[in-house]
């Protein structure tokens, strides 16, 4: 795949194959990721779009292939060779995830407890700073049970980037939210963009966020990315399911025709 | 067949996590507190449906050994019986069963709420390990709660066993106390124990391992728990017979 920066990918994915029991979610998973883009994952519901970020971070194994992440083979990491990697790359979790028995603050120093980010006083300013990055200043006490949808899911994006990943994974970030809280949500994923100068993958139905923010989109169908480039070649694509995608027919056409 | 393949690798995962919570147990550092919580509450939370199921497991065995051994004129001796069926298998095994009821199927349901929601992935993205934040604390509690719920177990069964026996076969209680002493050796009690031991180790895995592979939503957390008390009642009953057929081959 020719490259479409003058740089080197941080992050490749080649010839990935991943099955669960007889289904397949991967023939010939190939995609490279580059240095401070952002890159939206589209396909259909239950492609395994989200595999694609699980098996980077080695919560998922993969069947065959090669996933590198800054020049190390990730595939073959152990626990704890991973533990660099997960501190480079932070997942925001579908439904955020949080700890339902510790409270906002608690949950946001769990990562930096686990990296060793400092004393106490330390990863409590970094707490307050996080909170007020993403807009819930004053939150820390607060339950996981006491949040909307809309909160968790900050509060889960404030734990991600507690430890200044470089990388940051987002899985559907506004499935089942309020349009006000997705506008939000996506209002809060461009300006970490631009403050803290990330690499993003998003995984994502919202087709209207995927045109405004991202650099590149890539198309899961049939088990592979059968399309991969700006959102201009998108809308010039001759790929069938890809302009049914766009159009927001999210690929039923297609399945129900089969 | 499939059946019986699925048992293996169901037998084989299990030692896979036993090797896993090993190894996590003994690294530093060690984490007290949460031990110290699972220990109350699925320890110190068990205490009174075990003393209630102790006190009449023994009232009724000393109700059925007096009026069975009568027939043969040796009634007297029901202190014996019952004292040594308490401590070396009704203690340890129905103990085993209830806490595996209560406790196993609370962390099943624990942690399969937390395997559906994503949490223990969350868990490792955040790198951390959640053998050790969730696995060695639950079944260590297990480990250390059921020897001391079984020694609760045997007094007051062994209590209720009296007060029946002196109610049916008219003995003293001076009588059978120094009947229990008579027949009860430390041996029989590290019997009792040590398979206890094991039981605690059978929920609070099969617990944990249950939940921690929960799928499919809200209606699979509700499988895992059914399954986990099963599995945990099955792998207590199969452990038991093994377990004292080695220890009556070790001590008689």
């Amino acid at each position: 795949m020719a490259s479409p920066y003058d740089v080197d990918p941080i992050i490749s994915f080649r010839g990935v194959k991943k099955a669960f029991g007889s289904k397949v979610i991967y023939d010939d998973c190939t995609l490279d990721i580059y240095p401070g883009e952002t890159i939206t994952i589209i396909g259909g519901s239950g492609t395994g779009k989200s595999v694609t970020l699980k098996m980077l971070i080695g919560l998922l194994s993969t069947d065959a292939g090669s996933i590198t992440a800054f020049g190390t083979e990730v595939t073959k990491l152990g626990e704890a060779g991973l533990l660099p990697i997960r501190r480079r790359v932070a997942m925001l979790f579908q439904g955020a995830a949080l700890f339902d028995s510790l409270t906002v603050s608690q949950n946001i120093k769990y990562p930096l407890r686990e990296h060793h980010w400092g004393d106490e006083k330390k990863m409590d300013e970094r707490v307050d700073e996080v909170l007020e990055m993403v807009g819930l200043p004053g939150s820390q006490k607060l339950k996981p049970s006491e949040l909307s949808g809309g909160m968790r899911k900050r509060v889960g994006l404030a734990r991600a980037i507690a430890v200044e990943p470089d990388v940051i994974l987002y899985d559907e970030p506004t499935t089942g939210l309020d349009p006000i809280n997705v506008r939000r949500i996506n209002g809060l994923i461009l300006s970490l963009q631009a403050k803290l100068k990330v690499t993003s993958i998003v995984v994502t139905h919202d087709m209207d966020a995927c045109f405004t923010f991202t650099d590149r989109i890539a198309l899961l169908h049939e088990r592979r990315f059968s399309f991969v480039g700006t959102p201009e070649d998108a809308r010039a694509s001759p790929n069938r399911y890809l302009q049914e995608f766009i159009a927001g027919g999210k690929g039923t056409l297609e399945e129900d025709v089969e | 067949m499939t059946g019986f393949r699925d048992f293996l690798a169901y037998l084989g995962a299990l030692a896979v996590l036993t090797w896993q919570t090993t190894i996590a147990f003994l690294r530093p550092p060690y984490e007290l507190r949460p031990m110290i919580y699972q220990l109350d509450s699925s320890g110190i939370g068990s205490w009174s449906i075990t003393a209630l199921t102790a006190i009449f497991t023994g009232m009724v065995l000393a109700l059925q050994f007096s009026s069975g051994l009568e027939a043969y004129g040796a009634s007297m001796y029901t202190g014996k019986l019952v004292s040594l069926g308490i401590v070396r298998e009704l203690g340890p095994v129905l103990t085993a069963l209830l806490v595996g009821g209560r406790v196993g199927s609370g962390f099943a349901a624990e942690l399969g709420s937390m395997a559906v929601t994503e949490q223990i992935d969350a868990i490792r993205a955040l790198g951390a390990d959640p053998v050790k934040k969730l696995v060695v604390p639950r079944v260590a509690a297990c480990m250390l709660a059921l020897p001391l719920l079984t020694m609760m177990a045997d007094l007051i069964g062994c209590f209720g066993g009296m007060i029946i026996t002196m109610q049916e076969v008219g003995v003293t209680q001076k009588f059978f106390y120094a009947q229990v002493l008579e027949t009860l050796g430390i041996v029989d009690l590290v019997h009792g124990l040590g398979k206890s031991l094991f039981f605690g180790y059978i929920i609070g895995i099969t617990g944990c391992f249950v939940g921690m592979h929960t799928t499919g939503g809200t209606e699979g957390v509700g499988l895992s728990t059914t399954r986990a008390v099963v599995a945990s009642a099955v792998g207590v009953l199969v452990s038991d017979f093994l377990l004292t057929k080695l220890f009556i081959a070790l001590y008689g």
